[in-house]
């Protein structure tokens, strides 16, 4: 076990630096001209028709108003629902409802069985409240894995005979399934052969935090490692969606923000346009020493090909 | 290769033509369009056409490249298309859609969830090549197996395999051009992908490193505008020369003194039209005059170069071919000293103008821009003018241009202005933000070279089509109806369907602007200002 517990440590390391580095890679990237997309849900009222501050006389006169809580209605339902596939793609939400929750469920059981063990660090071992922690790992374990299993199952099936899909598929799309439906299956399996796979689970992050545990059995240890590899592996996949969602939704398809005359974005915009280009084609006169400003201000040349 | 029996790996392969439409795929019309022996159908692509230019894509040519005579000049192609694409990911080059892109290109999940969005796709009868995601994945799997690291082998594994050949270079350039740029499939991306977007950096890719682009929209768009002040080709004095006729024009209809100021400095608003309004559709520059005029307005025109045509057709194309033409905009409309620009209907030209050109200006060009859809309601609220909406008295629906709508989310002002002064308006379904293309997006209702013209009425409007002809399906056909369409691009499509089908003499649909209708339902105007008739 000694072997899982440092891939457990450098996976947890390498997850946090390999999403921060990420997270950090999008978000050092410059403020891209605007391209969102309508309805914008900070809009408020407008946002139920898709309308924007365009339809107002004079919009710059007046202080734009943000309803952040209204992103929230429309993200909560986009994460726990599905609510964009349920519209645009009905036969795919039941498995992938079911997939990601599956994911959501057991990242659930994981959070309580960490708080679980915190509560043993507080002494609170043998209270009603590690009872009911300990309770709900149980609940949310069970649903995960079930829900996890069969919308994986779902998934492959779609994946293997909707002919819409079946071109698109790479390697790495099966990939991805079999491994989650290993981890779901795996764990489902010792769950209905009556392992008492939470408690040993539990007792693996204990012993990560220093509690010592054994009494592991062999299901539970490949369970363990395969979600754990699933860990190492997930930041470099298009998995990572679910947090560039952020960027997808909040610097893209609602950055409605608009340059406004001494803001903030007008100085990265003038910093943007010392960058220097070199695009090739002849109309545009790049040679890598004129600046975007340069470029933007230089007469037009015919269009003769490179 | 047709029948959609072929996948990604097979667009790197030469063959005379990877998809093939039949009349009878196309998503059916409904009556009396339902025919297909009464359509007009379509010209076939000549064979010494075909020799010369690439065309092994589908049934029509938007670009037409030479083909390269040599296999070195076939990989200089390559060469330089590779090359075009590392730029794209470089915040030197592109930082102006950097983010978006990366974001596109790393988290699709393959899911085909917005297939159904597109209207191409759909009105195909659903061939392969059309799906959003078929150019993303192309352009997604040489993205990685080219540019990534990790080997060739281990990306193509991985991600899917293709070859970067000649083949595939010509078939991205073509396939560039069969997307209208209408980001209705992006809209349904639960991961918030946006396939419309690949599209756009394709093309950019092709005009900004390899010289290629339609010749519609470069050499006799943006350049031609840049150069003698508007694609229409018209030079400073023969649009004032145009105007003036308009003016009598619209007077002698009217029975208004209307004369069109230029160039006035200190003028409250500067009126960007489309030039292509002036040379086709002279009613409504002419109907934007009378109502400002009526209710008031200070305003202008600009004879400057470019200050005469809101269009900037590098908002399809090419970043810096855009940022020429906005930043010409500003420049006058600084001159002038004006308070604010007012964009005439041109749906391209409003995003243009007010949402990309935004982040390329900085305050000194950071003039104010509005659309004309709120202006007009400002007008009309103002009581100014005396409306009566029974001189509209005639069923009327209203295109919601995907520019000014979807992508800039004015939806209500020019709903508001119907709802009073036509009393028989309807919604087309669907609408608003969720409406469909008019088929002539990012450029095509200018584009026409050998069959192309065919090719977007039938495949990449006929959505449109079957919506309007949806809108009216209550009304009797000899009876006088109206597609309201605040855009030129878009009245350039549907002319162009309007006249392929004989939409007139089968269902008397005519088609027009917004301030064509409210000029239409003016107290002080005796005589009806709309002409019913195919124009």
């Amino acid at each position: 076990m000694n072997l899982l517990y440092v891939l457990s440590y450098l996976t947890i390391a390498v997850f946090i630096l390999a999403i921060a580095k990420r997270f950090i890679k999008f978000a050092a990237m410059p403020a891209h001209l605007r391209w969102e997309l309508y309805p914008v849900a900070h809009e408020g009222k407008k946002s139920v028709y898709g309308g924007s501050y365009f339809e107002d006389t004079d919009w710059w006169k007046e202080k734009l108003q943000q309803n952040k809580l209204n992103e929230l209605t429309v993200m909560l339902p986009e994460i726990f629902l599905l609510q964009g596939i349920w519209e645009h793609n009905r036969k795919m939400w039941l498995w992938s409802f079911l997939m990601h929750h599956g994911v959501y469920w057991c990242a659930g059981m994981a959070g309580l069985s960490i708080l679980y063990i915190t509560l043993q660090f507080a002494g609170w071992g043998y209270s009603g409240v590690s009872s009911f922690v300990d309770l709900f790992i149980a609940v949310t374990g069970t649903i995960g894995l079930a829900a996890g299993t069969i919308g994986t199952l779902g998934m492959l099936g779609l994946r293997f005979f909707d002919a819409k899909m079946g071109r698109f598929n790479s390697f790495a799309t099966y990939f991805n399934l079999f491994f989650l439906l290993a981890i779901f299956g795996i764990g489902f399996i010792n769950l209905i052969a009556g392992v008492d796979i939470f408690r040993q689970t539990v007792g693996f992050f204990g012993a990560l935090l220093g509690i010592g545990f054994s009494g592991y059995t062999p299901g539970v240890i490949l369970f363990l490692t395969l979600a754990i590899l699933f860990v190492l592996y997930l930041p470099f996949t298009h998995m990572t969606h679910f947090f560039t969602k952020y960027f997808t939704y909040h610097s893209v398809r609602w950055n409605d923000e608009p340059n406004l005359p001494g803001g903030k974005l007008e100085k990265h915009i003038g910093e943007y346009l010392q960058y220097k280009p070199t695009w090739s084609a002849k109309h545009i006169g790049a040679d890598g020493k004129k600046n975007w400003a340069e470029v933007a201000t230089s007469e037009v040349l015919k269009n003769d090909k490179k | 290769m047709t029948k959609n029996n072929y996948g990604i790996a097979e667009f790197s392969q030469a063959s005379e033509q990877l998809e093939h439409i039949e009349m009878s795929d196309l998503y059916p019309l409904p009556a009396p369009y339902d025919k297909l022996e009464e359509q007009p159908g379509w010209q076939k692509i000549k064979d010494a056409v075909k020799q010369d230019y690439e065309s092994s894509l589908d049934d029509t040519i938007a670009v037409g490249i030479p083909k390269p005579k040599t296999e070195a000049e076939a990989e200089k192609y390559v060469a330089a298309f590779l090359e075009g694409m590392r730029k794209l990911f470089t915040k030197e080059n592109n930082w102006t859609f950097l983010q978006p892109l990366m974001l596109t290109m790393e988290h699709c999940a393959k899911c085909q969830t917005c297939n159904d969005a597109c209207p191409i796709y759909e009105a195909s009868g659903q061939k392969e090549i059309y799906r959003p995601t078929y150019r993303s994945e192309v352009l997604r799997r040489i993205f990685h197996k080219y540019l990534q690291p990790g080997g060739k082998f281990f990306n193509s594994l991985k991600h899917g395999d293709i070859e970067l050949n000649w083949t595939t270079v010509a078939r991205l350039a073509e396939l560039s051009y069969r997307c209208t740029l209408c980001r209705r499939c992006a809209q349904t991306c639960p991961i918030g992908v946006d396939n419309g977007l690949v599209t756009h950096e394709l093309r950019k890719l092709f005009s900004m490193e390899l010289g290629i682009a339609a010749k519609e929209i470069h050499e006799k768009g943006s350049v031609l505008q840049l150069q003698v002040g508007s694609s229409t080709g018209m030079n400073p004095l023969v649009v004032k020369d145009n105007m003036e006729f308009i003016d009598e024009d619209t007077s002698e209809r009217t029975g208004m003194d209307i004369k069109t100021p230029w160039d006035k400095e200190g003028a409250d608003v500067l009126l960007l039209h489309n030039a292509g309004e002036i040379m086709a559709w002279p009613e409504n520059p002419g109907a934007f005059a009378v109502l400002f005029e009526a209710a008031g307005i200070s305003w202008t025109l600009s004879s400057d170069l470019v200050g005469y045509d809101a269009i900037n057709y590098g908002l399809w194309y090419d970043d810096v071919q855009f940022a020429r033409v906005a930043l010409k905009h500003a420049q006058i409309a600084k001159k002038l000293k004006v308070k604010k620009i007012i964009m005439g209907e041109c749906g391209h030209a409003h995003k243009a103008l007010m949402v990309i050109a935004d982040r390329i200006f900085t305050s000194e060009f950071n003039v104010p821009r509005e659309s004309s859809m709120t202006f007009l309601e400002e007008i009309f609220n103002s009581g100014k003018i005396k409306f009566d909406p029974e001189k509209n008295d005639f069923p009327v629906t209203l295109h919601d241009p995907c520019n000014m709508v979807r992508l800039m989310g004015i939806v209500e002002p020019q709903r508001r202005i119907l709802r009073a002064l036509a009393p028989r308006f309807r919604e087309m379904t669907p609408h608003g933000v969720h409406n469909y293309c008019c088929g002539g997006g990012s450029g095509f209702a200018i584009m026409s070279p050998y069959n192309f013209r065919d090719w977007r009425i039938s495949v990449s409007g006929r959505k449109k089509m079957q919506q309007i002809l949806n809108a009216f399906k209550d009304e009797p056909a000899e009876a006088n109806k109206y597609v309201c369409a605040p855009c030129s691009n878009c009245k350039g499509q549907i002319r162009d369907m309007f006249e392929y089908y004989g939409v007139w003499e089968k269902s008397r649909i005519n088609y027009g602007g917004l301030v064509e209708l409210m000029v239409n339902a003016m107290v002080d105007v005796k005589e009806p200002y709309i002409e019913w008739g195919m124009h």
